[in-house]
């Protein structure tokens, strides 16, 4: 039905929006730490960048249900 | 291939006369890691430069104030400059070209500040040309008191107020009002007050110059045209003097940094009154030219022994070795941390993977082109160093773009191959080996997301099979069991357990829990788990999510390439179908909506490729970086730094 395809296109897009906005307000403070360490020392690039990452698979795992919803129920 | 270069410790020992043949014979094989003499003790004292040092850095030093000055850039040379020849010139001719930049360039400076002066001038003068009286009207009075600036109001009837002895006079400049007022002296507290009040009064400043504004605004104006002039004479003279000099003083450059290299190399070695000793590292395969090289040079007053004691793994040199395309991913390997000499170096990896991923997430024949075009032109402009290793990088990525943008059948997002409710440019898709082009992305989300999920667990097992052998390696195989084995079997086990599971649930029919295969794979994940526990604490429970959300991460393989398939399709039907091919008439909206559909298709493609090129790019590396390096690359090595110069503008 037309109105379900609509509520599953907003759960998608509800599950990516608040996923991606909680992993950026993770990322933000991370990712400001490691640009300063790595101001102090460039070795640091490589850590900071995983440090920096780890917040993300939250918003890959908003993206991941996004995707079973509209490729799985929504079909 | 997969490990770095083999090294050998060597200790260089010789009397002191021998000391500069042997740094000179060193500096020029290139080949010997100095490790640094840092520990003074009673017999050995860390060395002093040779006696030329001073002498160098001091031309090195004004040499490079001049290249600054003239803003000398590093570029190809077109010719070598010969090393023999440089030294009997360059004290003189470095003397000589200082003073003939100095010259100029003090000129210079001279000219800016009086050009900065009359500019100064210039606006100063330029509110009076609005008002008819010569500047030296302005002053020199005992009892007139004169004001002069912009208002906006009218303040006549106000001074006439306060006196009816006044002098006024109003013009324009440039919009605004510009006045002079001219009153006696008695009546200055007054008229002060009024303008105090007045707030749309700017006061000007009359300058200390006599004659017509207007006047003198001409000549003012000359006057800068000719010193602005003078500068660009005196700026294509200094261009004249890079033009010719440049090639030398790059050359020069050169030859003074290996100079001083050469003569502050003693500072890294231990000496003694009548000795020295050096410590170093050597690639293997190059001991024999080291041996042979100082054999010749020392006439018997150098010893060099090969030295096989147990060393820390963190203080030998790292040479990263890999062949030819693969070599340019030494740079990827070097940015996140340099590999320690006994572990793996993941260059050849990221050979395989890295294009790979990008290919897929970027997978159109139209952006691979453009990709793999700029590629060569990186190549063609940049011939050696970090930017021709990216430009390979990026070539081997575009042409495997290329060839999944086939598969996926993708120019520019629009169809290549009939694809459901739309028709291809080449009509039906072939099928090839058993494959039936194209493989639409849009249309085939959910067999992409399993194969992109594959994909992530061989990347990951293959980097946790690489960090058993690290483990092994480093200490032995029960550690590499507990600390990686178990995630390996977290991980397959895992993978059995859900790919059972989850069809199971999504058809409603519960836990299969008569499965083998379901069993199987819970009790290996078990069993995984009591080893890690046993191996690395408690603690380290918290840490098996990660597995999982490590292998979701690559479901941004998938959701990367939708993105920008999904930009290039929204700019493709955007334009087509409103602006160049409304209602599948060709310029059915007429020649103009056309190139606006034309325009809107190029800028759309345009940020589509830009971000087609970093988000690929980016989230690759970052695979690589994040899911696949923290399952066995510690680095920490140090990198391989051979005393010596690679020559770029001089030649023996």
């Amino acid at each position: 039905m037309v109105v379900d395809a609509g509520f599953i296109a907003i759960g998608a897009g509800i599950a990516v929006g608040l996923a991606g906005i909680g992993a950026g307000m993770g990322e933000q403070a991370i990712g400001a730490a490691a640009v300063g360490a790595m101001a102090e020392d460039e070795k640091f690039f490589g850590k900071g960048l995983l440090m920096t990452v780890i917040p993300e698979s939250i918003a890959i795992f908003g993206l991941v249900v996004a995707l079973i919803l509209l490729f799985v129920f929504g079909a | 291939m997969l490990k770095p270069t083999v090294m050998t410790k060597v200790v260089i020992a010789g009397t002191k006369d021998a000391l500069e043949p042997t740094i000179s014979v060193l500096h020029k094989l290139n080949v010997l890691h100095i490790t640094d003499y840092i520990e003074e003790s009673a017999d050995f004292k860390i060395g002093r430069p040779l006696k030329s040092a001073s002498k160098h850095s001091e031309h090195l030093l004004s040499l490079r104030t001049i290249a600054n000055q003239l803003r000398v850039a590093e570029k190809d040379p077109t010719s070598k400059q010969s090393a023999q020849q440089l030294p009997s010139q360059i004290d003189e001719k470095i003397v000589n070209i200082h003073k003939e930049v100095s010259v100029r360039t003090d000129e210079l400076r001279n000219l800016e500040f009086k050009i900065k002066e009359k500019k100064d001038l210039l606006s100063a003068v330029k509110p009076f040309t609005g008002l008819p009286l010569s500047l030296e009207l302005y002053h020199g009075y005992e009892t007139v008191k004169v004001y002069t600036g912009f208002i906006a109001n009218d303040i006549e009837n106000k001074v006439s107020g306060i006196t009816g002895n006044y002098e006024l006079f109003t013009g324009e400049h440039d919009k605004r009002k510009v006045f002079a007022l001219f009153v006696p002296k008695v009546f200055e507290e007054q008229v002060q007050k009024l303008f105090q009040e007045e707030h749309s009064y700017v006061e000007l400043k009359v300058p200390d110059l006599k004659g017509n504004p207007a006047v003198l605004l001409d000549e003012l104006t000359k006057d800068v045209y000719a010193l602005k002039e003078k500068e660009t004479n005196i700026q294509s003279e200094l261009d004249g003097l890079k033009k010719e000099y440049s090639e030398f003083i790059l050359a020069a450059d050169e030859y003074l940094s290996m100079e001083t290299q050469k003569a502050e190399a003693p500072l890294r070695f231990a000496t003694s009154p009548n000795a020295f000793i050096i410590d170093g590292w050597v690639p293997t395969k190059k001991f024999a030219e080291l041996e042979s090289g100082l054999a010749k040079s020392s006439k018997g007053l150098v010893q060099l022994i090969k030295l096989e004691e147990e060393v820390k793994e963190e203080e030998i040199p790292i040479e990263l070795d890999n062949l030819g395309p693969a070599k340019p991913f030494e740079l990827l390997v070097e940015t996140f941390a340099i590999p320690k000499y006994k572990e793996i170096d993941p260059a050849l990896f990221l050979f395989f993977t890295y294009p790979l991923f990008y290919a897929i997430m970027l997978g159109d024949i139209g952006y691979g082109i453009i990709v793999t075009g700029m590629a060569m032109v990186i190549r063609n402009k940049f011939k050696t160093g970090a930017l021709n290793g990216l430009g390979m990088i990026l070539l081997l990525s575009g042409v495997l773009s290329i060839l999944l943008g086939v598969i996926y059948g993708e120019f520019f997002g629009f169809p290549v191959f009939n694809v459901e409710h739309e028709t291809g440019i080449l009509g039906a898709g072939p099928a090839i080996g058993g494959l039936q082009l194209p493989v639409h992305r849009l249309g085939s989300v959910q067999q992409m997301l399993v194969v992109t999920l594959i994909i992530g667990i061989l990347h990951i097992l293959t980097g946790l099979i690489i960090g058993f052998r690290n483990k092994a390696v480093e200490h032995d195989i029960k550690h590499a069991i507990y600390a990686k084995g178990s995630w390996i079997m977290i991980l397959l086990g895992g993978v059995a357990a859900i790919a059972k599971l989850m069809p199971s649930m999504m058809s409603r029919n519960g836990v299969p829990s008569g499965d083998p295969i379901f069993m199987a794979g819970i009790i290996v994940t078990l069993a995984g788990i009591v080893l890690l526990i046993k191996g690395e604490g408690f603690i380290s429970i918290l840490e098996i999510p990660t597995i999982l959300s490590n292998v979701l991460s690559y479901s941004r393989i998938l959701a990367i390439g939708l993105s920008s398939a999904g930009i290039a399709l929204a700019v493709n039907t955007l334009s087509m179908n409103l602006f160049i091919k409304p209602d599948h008439v060709w310029l059915g909206g007429g020649v103009v909506l056309a190139l606006i559909g034309v325009v809107i298709l190029f800028i759309g493609h345009l940020i589509n490729l830009l971000l087609g090129i970093l988000g690929p790019g980016l989230h690759s590396l970052r695979l690589q970086y994040v899911e696949f390096f923290t399952k066995f690359y510690e680095g920490g090595g140090m990198k391989y730094a051979p005393f010596g110069y690679n020559r770029k503008y001089t030649e023996e």
